[in-house]
């Protein structure tokens, strides 16, 4: 081994000994544990595949794969959409942008059970902030174009689309991270473009976008892995996974039922490891449709490969 | 050699501090803590620390660690995870609903033989029905703390202020309904129908009536209505929601809000049963003696608690926590001697003087440490009178997930006006997997 190879063993052994004592030990441990009745009062009994056969016809397990997947579908796309408008409107070094640039990032600061109690409150379907700002200008209790408000808390549609919209503003991670890649982007890029008078929506599409592409794809595979877990504490404090029976019942909120309310370790392993079934192949369907499109390039512009 | 000594010093200093800790952990290991996981709101946690401090007081040398847990399902997460790692707390207090299935794995140490050679405790000292609810398997697996049900909280005031008559013992399930009618009110006192906030016409100021759509309100009058809720109390299988005495129950219950008494889900969302009858905005509010510690802060207005309203024969719903020992605790004999003094007459009067419990001790519950003369619910006895008609739900390890499942069909049909048929099967549907493995696992 030459002495750069042991350097690099020797830097990474702290992170790859952390790894596999905090990741891969529980992970083989709940894989495991997936396929026995453990309630951590008795012994542990191997029953098989039992586990896996009663997550097919659980319907909480039913509601919470399709609502965990809706979840992915409306958030990650947002959200990346949103953290990228931001940054694209706050790299420059104007008026208010630092201000504005640490209003973005000042959710994501809140620790979540705060942050889920301050939207039990801005939800309140009655007094909430949100449903009085929506209320302004209509009568009788509607909006000023004539509809009731949401009911957050009690209309399954509702309480789902409260649930993303709180994770509409936890964004700033993402958003640090594409507006450091813009910042980092060549400006003669940009001197090209303008050069060639190239018009702000051609910038946008052509040079901007392409260029911050490997950044925005291992951001939308990070967001999917962590999506599946981030609805856990908004379901768990604002809607209690309702409206009943489960609208805002998502797997994350499942594991945490069977094991720490009804103390069915067992099974909420295997509800963890549909979990992660579904995690690997969402971001195997991601991973394939990107590199497509980095073959391909984005509205058809040549075949500029971007990784791989 | 200034560097040296300055070394040498702290290394000194280092060196006594870990043998004074070490003596100090040798002295807390003769003083025998007895450690104790509670579940409840800041005012209980706080009865709980003036009790273990009292104790500790009253014994030279006796030490409790109390653990704190926010709420019950906590608890339960607690116990079972220190159980698994091997450092269960000495006791735990716990709700007979929750217990069946630490009773059922063999996780507590009976305390049978324990109660018969105590000089200061005996089974006689407490209510029966208590008693019963915490015995498995001919051994007494737990000694309960206190005995609660279901009342009807109302607030005089209004009563008073729309010449309504009070509730009066034996009254019926109708007059409960006619009565809520009656004080159904808009801003101007006139009563109305109550609906959906968004809807209806003119807004309803107060509510007749708060009840939750849950399984546990509603048991106690199928009881009553002489039907039973599950096909066996003492091995269940499945709930027996769709005999006559039942349906009938539960018609009358879920109709509630189509006859306009009780609020929406969108205001209940919105402000919870507690909160509004606090706020004034209920009239009457069904629930256990555990909201009496919050409703002492009410000051706007009158407020007494009525019994239950009934359809044939007077019943009622035990609502009832005890103390139970671990089987591994290393420490069961000074866990003991705490539960001795916890459930004594000085002890049980501390806890009773939060008004949030009904003492199981039945000297306790009948001295003004709980009756409370002065101080509301001036109608204290109608816990007492109500006793002979407990009953317990059965003792099953799932019990926790049927009350959960039931409570999500219960609180739709309620509601959104689901047919009754349909809750029946679909209650049934919810449910009848859960008791298959409560079953299994006796």
């Amino acid at each position: 081994m030459n002495r750069d190879r042991r350097q690099l063993v020797l830097m990474l052994a702290p992170y790859l000994a952390g790894l596999a004592l905090l990741v891969l030990l529980p992970a083989t441990a709940t894989m495991t544990m997936a396929f026995t009745h453990t309630d951590l009062i008795a012994t542990s009994e191997f029953i098989g595949l039992d586990n896996f056969a009663e997550l097919a016809r659980d319907p909480a397990v039913h509601a919470a794969v399709g609502n965990s997947l809706s979840y992915l579908a409306y958030s990650v796309p947002l959200r990346l959409v949103l953290a990228v408008g931001l940054a694209l409107l706050l790299h420059r070094r104007t008026r208010g942008a630092g201000t504005a640039r640490a209003a973005v990032l000042l959710p994501g600061a809140v620790p979540e059970l705060a942050y889920g109690l301050m939207w039990l409150w801005l939800l309140n379907p009655l007094q909430g902030p949100v449903n009085q700002l929506l209320l302004l200008g209509g009568e009788n209790g509607r909006t000023m174009f004539g509809t009731l408000p949401p009911q957050w808390l009690t209309d399954p549609e509702d309480a789902r689309a409260g649930i993303v919209l709180m994770s509409l503003f936890t964004i700033g991670e993402t958003f640090v991270i594409v507006l450091t890649a813009r910042l980092a982007l060549p400006p003669e890029a940009y001197e090209i473009a303008e050069l060639e008078g190239a018009r702000a929506g051609q910038v946008l599409r052509r040079v901007t976008l392409p260029l911050l592409a490997p950044v925005l794809a291992v951001l939308v595979l990070r967001d999917t892995v962590a999506s599946l877990q981030a609805s856990f504490i908004p379901a768990l404090v604002v809607t209690n996974g309702g409206p009943p029976p489960y609208a805002t019942t998502y797997l994350s909120l499942v594991i945490y039922q069977e094991a720490f309310e009804y103390l069915r370790y067992g099974y909420a392993a295997a509800v963890a490891a549909l979990t992660l079934i579904l995690t690997v192949m969402a971001v195997l369907i991601q991973w394939r449709l990107l590199r497509r499109w980095a073959y391909h390039g984005l509205a058809g512009m040549g075949t500029h490969r971007l990784w791989g | 050699m200034k560097r040296t000594a300055a070394l040498l010093s702290l290394l000194a200093t280092l060196t006594a501090a870990t043998v004074t800790a070490g003596c100090a952990d040798t002295a807390e290991q003769t003083a025998d803590p007895v450690s104790l996981l509670v579940a409840g709101t800041p005012d209980e946690l706080a009865a709980y620390r003036a009790l273990a401090a009292a104790y500790e007081q009253a014994t030279p040398g006796a030490r409790v660690t109390l653990i704190e847990a926010s709420t019950a399902k906590d608890l339960m997460t607690k116990v079972s995870t220190s159980i698994a790692g091997n450092s269960p707390p000495d006791l735990f207090l716990i709700n007979y609903r929750n217990y069946g299935q630490f009773a059922v794995k063999g996780a507590l140490a009976p305390v049978t033989a324990r109660l018969a050679a105590s000089a200061s405790l005996h089974e006689q000292d407490f209510y029966p029905q208590a008693m019963g609810a915490f015995r498995w398997q001919g051994e007494q697996m737990c000694l309960p703390q206190n005995i609660s049900s279901l009342a009807v909280y109302y607030n005089r005031t209004l009563f008073k202020q729309y010449e309504v008559a009070e509730p009066a013992a034996g009254w019926h399930w109708n007059d409960l309904v006619a009565t809520a009618q009656a004080l159904t009110r808009d801003a101007g006192g006139r009563t109305v129908r109550a609906g959906e906030p968004e809807t209806a016409g003119t807004p309803v100021a107060v509510h007749g009536l708060g009840i939750a759509p849950e399984l546990i309100r509603m048991a106690p009058l199928i009881w009553s209505n002489g039907g039973d809720i599950v096909d066996d109390p003492n091995a269940p299988t499945r709930l027996t929601l769709d005999t006559p005495q039942a349906r009938e129950v539960m018609q009358d219950f879920l109709e509630l809000p189509r006859i306009g008494v009780v609020p929406s889900d969108v205001e209940v969302e919105a402000q919870d049963y507690e909160a509004r009858f606090a706020a004034g905005k209920l009239a009457m509010f069904v629930s256990s003696r555990r909201v009496t510690t919050a409703f002492r802060a009410i000051t706007g207005f009158e407020w007494d608690v009525a019994p239950l309203p009934q359809y044939r024969a007077p019943a009622n719903i035990l609502h009832s926590d005890a103390y139970c020992m671990t089987r591994t605790s290393a420490n069961q004999d000074a866990a003991w001697r705490f539960l001795e003094y916890a459930l004594s007459d000085p002890g049980a009067t501390l806890m009773a003087k939060t008004g949030r419990t009904v003492p199981s001790r039945i000297s306790v519950a009948t001295s003004a440490a709980f009756l409370s003369p002065g101080t509301p619910p001036g109608r204290s006895q109608i816990f007492l009178d109500t006793i002979p008609a407990l009953r317990p739900v059965p003792t099953i390890a799932t019990w926790p997930e049927i009350e959960d499942a039931t409570g999500k069909v219960l609180e739709n049909a309620f509601f959104h006006g689901d047919p009754l048929d349909k809750v029946i099967r679909d209650l049934d549907a919810a449910t009848r997997t859960v008791f298959e493995r409560g079953a299994a696992s006796r």
